[in-house]
């Protein structure tokens, strides 16, 4: 990807700077908590409590409670009646945008993969049901995919910017963030906001249990013993700025993105390729993005879902090209939320540079067998870390690595 | 950046293949309304589908299961890479950028999905049904056929996404890894749909779709795929002369709206900046809901000479799809420099619309406006070397 500044004389690829974030996920409200819960290998999966589950296979999520959500929104009853995806998105956006109030973005990418699902699962069940529909309108206008991004800029910024919303599965945020930094990158935009979002529905937590991706048990990324994902939720959104822009103002730059890997394996709309070749193409291009080699890199947030195949191929993937790098999947913490997953794991890899130290990947016991990996196993530890590399592989073979480095002040 | 359209291929209710829908558009035909109707719902809709003649020939073990959508957004693809002479093999398949343009996706599957949880418990769920829930699947079919391996993206929307996707291939082009980007939009209908947008007061009952009309009685929906080859100037094949000397002069991202009024600002300075250049003919994506309202108001502003002419009378909302459909319209008409009839406008309306077949030769520049109902808007400008 990018090849852009390469022997054929083209302009110099420009630096994308972090120049602030926001999060919120089962990890907790912001970066503090999420640092705290990282720090503390806090496990926030707990049972499903938003639909009966009784029917499934797995009974736990990563949730994010209604009343947080709504602590701090302003009283306007028509945010209230927002879908609580926007909620999301206004609490991830809004702490962003206070580290960088002047900070007047040109484009939004967000990747998403459900938009605001349960509200349509209301409707067709109120249809179904032959419930009430007074409240169809009001389900209806909240249900498509770009309305949290627009109504978290109307909340928070207070005006609208164009934006793409990228529904690329699981490898949605990622995606999200790899393009929106190529935009920056090729010198087309110098300040774009980034990010993803998912909340919970139903329809997507019955989806994965009948795919029985999904585990009764703790979710335990690369063990001998994972037996699945548990879903989780969440957003996070990143500004990113062209950095010579950002050190002439004087910004506070978080971290440096430089390098984003994107590939599509065909062999199967649900599986990996067993070769690893989709995920290990993603890491290759994004390293080949950034003009950096494995040896470079510190440590790997992994896509690190828990089931058999990911984990399987994943870790084939990351061994093949990585020696002993230290490796975590924070979903073990926290679940996946899809396409929110890569935004909040590009925040937990920001976190990792600016606090120096390795996130956990908890509920691990051993090894499975057939990998060779250096899993950060249930605790947190201090460590030098100066490049990261964040995962991301989702439904339809769409595979996504982002690189991030260290900015020294 | 410009980009040379290399190929075309179209699905609409009015058929398939670029050039049979157009000659059936210059005719001034209108696609049929079929009824849809629902079990569990009081009352059925008019909805223009696509013929099931449409899709013969396309057989692929990957889209054996697949939802309408897919195979319509296959069938639009393959037909727009084969017109542009891009064959896909080891060297080519991560070189050829992928990006589609959705908007309610495979609503059909999803329904039918959520239904056996609704009805028979989350142990009736299918298994076989979610993958095709997801909005990138019939991005990931047509990759799977083609033997893709390099950037792919799905972008969803409303009726602006088709060329809010232009515009991202657009950028995405700027990385020179890319020789060529498949931009595919595409959607289908059903009951469902209907009825959410009948309860936001955007349906009506049957057709004709009136645009700019101020009695704003609404759209109906139909289905389909259109798709487009884009190629970058620099690197002329033989193929992208062949295919025609159209190009997108320029995408631009256009924005969102939150009310009536706001549409009518972004649209205007949105047009003032794709005409600085002279333009012939607009594109409109008039559909007979408010949104009208706001690109007249836009377009009397910016462009009141400008030729304008809209589709959705004819073919109907195809949402997701609808903006490749209007690129598609607009680089026939400047390649024939004849714009069709645009049918159930108002014969007062203060705009010059092509009320019948319509001259347009020396035409140079058209611009295709989407502006949808859900807030956003884009257009992009199309000119003829």
């Amino acid at each position: 990807m990018a090849q852009l500044g390469n022997t054929t004389g083209e302009k110099t690829p420009e630096r994308v700077a972090v120049v602030a974030a926001g999060v919120v996920s089962p990890l907790g409200f912001g970066l503090a908590e999420t640092l705290d819960s990282l720090r503390h290998a806090r496990d926030c999966v707990a049972p499903v409590t938003r639909f009966s589950v009784a029917e499934c296979r797995c009974k736990t999520a990563g949730q994010i409670s209604d009343d947080g959500l709504l602590t701090g929104l302003t009283r306007n009853l028509r945010v209230k009646r927002l879908h609580r995806a926007s909620h999301m998105v206004i609490h991830a956006l809004r702490e962003a945008m206070m580290q960088v109030p002047q900070f007047q973005p040109e484009l939004t990418v967000i990747g998403t993969t459900s938009g605001g699902m349960s509200y349509g699962e209301e409707y067709y069940r109120s249809l179904r049901q032959s419930g009430n529909l007074r409240h169809a309108p009001t389900w209806i206008a909240n249900y498509p995919a770009q309305k949290p991004v627009i109504d978290a800029q109307e909340e928070v910024l207070g005006f609208s910017v164009p934006c793409q919303v990228i529904a690329n599965a699981c490898a949605s945020g990622t995606n999200a963030i790899g393009h929106a930094f190529e935009c920056v990158r090729s010198g087309r935009y110098q300040r774009v906001l980034t990010g993803g979002y998912d909340a919970l529905s139903e329809l997507v937590f019955t989806g994965f249990d009948s795919l029985q991706a999904s585990t009764p048990e703790k979710c335990r990324p690369f063990d001998r013993h994972r037996d699945g994902m548990v879903l989780g939720e969440g957003a996070a959104i990143l500004a990113l700025e062209n950095l010579e822009l950002a050190r002439r103002r004087g910004a506070s730059v978080l971290a440096e993105i430089v390098g984003y890997g994107i590939s599509t394996d065909n062999f199967h709309i649900t599986q990996p390729d067993p070769s690893g070749v989709g995920p290990r193409q993603a890491m290759e291009r994004a390293l080949q993005s950034a003009q950096r080699t494995a040896d470079e890199v510190d440590y790997i947030n992994a896509h690190g879902t828990a089931t058999t195949f990911n984990d399987a191929v994943e870790g084939k993937a990351i061994s093949q090209l990585f020696n002993g790098v230290p490796v975590s999947s924070t979903k073990s913490m926290m679940g996946h939320s899809l396409g929110a997953a890569g935004a909040v794991e590009a925040v937990v890899c920001l976190l990792a540079l600016r606090h120096q130290f390795l996130p956990p990947n908890i509920n691990f016991d051993a090894l499975d067998d057939g990998l060779e990996l250096n899993v950060v196993a249930n605790e947190s530890r201090p460590a030098a870390v100066h490049t990261a590399l964040s995962n991301s592989f989702g439904f339809g073979g769409t595979n996504a690595s982002i690189l991030l480095r260290r900015v020294e002040a | 950046m410009s980009l040379a359209i290399a190929g075309m291929g179209w699905v609409t209710p009015l058929g398939n293949g670029v050039d049979a829908v157009w000659k059936r558009l210059l005719h001034g035909d209108e696609a049929s309304a079929t009824p849809i109707s629902e079990q569990f719902g009081d009352r059925s809709y008019s909805a223009f589908r696509v013929p099931e003649s449409a899709l013969t020939g396309l057989v692929h073990p990957r889209l054996r299961r697949a939802s309408l959508i897919s195979r319509f957004a296959a069938t639009a693809g393959l037909e727009a890479l084969q017109a542009a002479g891009v064959k896909v093999d080891s060297q080519s398949a991560e070189r050829i950028g992928l990006i589609f343009a959705i908007s309610n996706g495979g609503v059909i599957y999803t329904k039918r999905f959520y239904r056996d949880v609704v009805e028979t418990g989350a142990q009736a769920a299918s298994p076989l049904l979610f993958p095709e829930t997801v909005f990138n699947a019939p991005a990931s079919h047509l990759a799977a056929i083609l033997g893709l391996t390099g950037v792919t993206y799905t972008l969803v929307g409303d009726g602006a996404v088709g060329l809010l996707a232009i515009k991202m291939a657009e950028d995405v082009m700027t990385d020179q890894s890319l020789d060529y980007c498949l931009v595919v939009g595409t959607e289908e209908v059903d009951w469902l749909l209907c009825d959410a947008y009948r309860r936001w007061r955007l349906l009506r009952s049957a057709p004709p779709i009136e645009p700019f009309s101020k009695q704003k009685q609404g759209m109906i929906l139909s289905e389909g795929a259109g798709a487009i080859v884009l190629a970058r100037l620099p690197r002329r094949s033989a193929a992208e002369v062949e295919a025609g000397p159209i190009t997108i002069e320029r995408a631009h991202p256009g924005g969102c709206y939150r009310k009536r009024a706001e549409a009518e600002e972004i649209l205007t300075r949105m047009l003032r900046d794709l005409t600085q250049i002279k333009t012939d003919f607009v594109i409109s994506s008039a559909n007979g809901t408010f949104i009208d309202q706001a690109e007249q108001v836009a377009l009397e502003r910016a462009v009141p000479n400008a030729i304008c002419y809209t589709t959705k009378p004819a073919l109907g909302e195809s949402v997701g799809a609808s903006g490749l459909w209007q690129v598609i319209l607009g680089a026939q008409a400047l390649r024939y420099g004849e714009l069709p009839p645009s049918l159930h406008v108002e014969p007062n309306s203060s705009l010059r619309v092509s009320f019948s077949r319509m001259p347009v030769s020396g035409a140079r520049r058209a611009i295709a406006l989407s502006s949808g109902v859900n807030q956003q808007v884009a257009g992009v400008r199309l000119a003829i070397r």
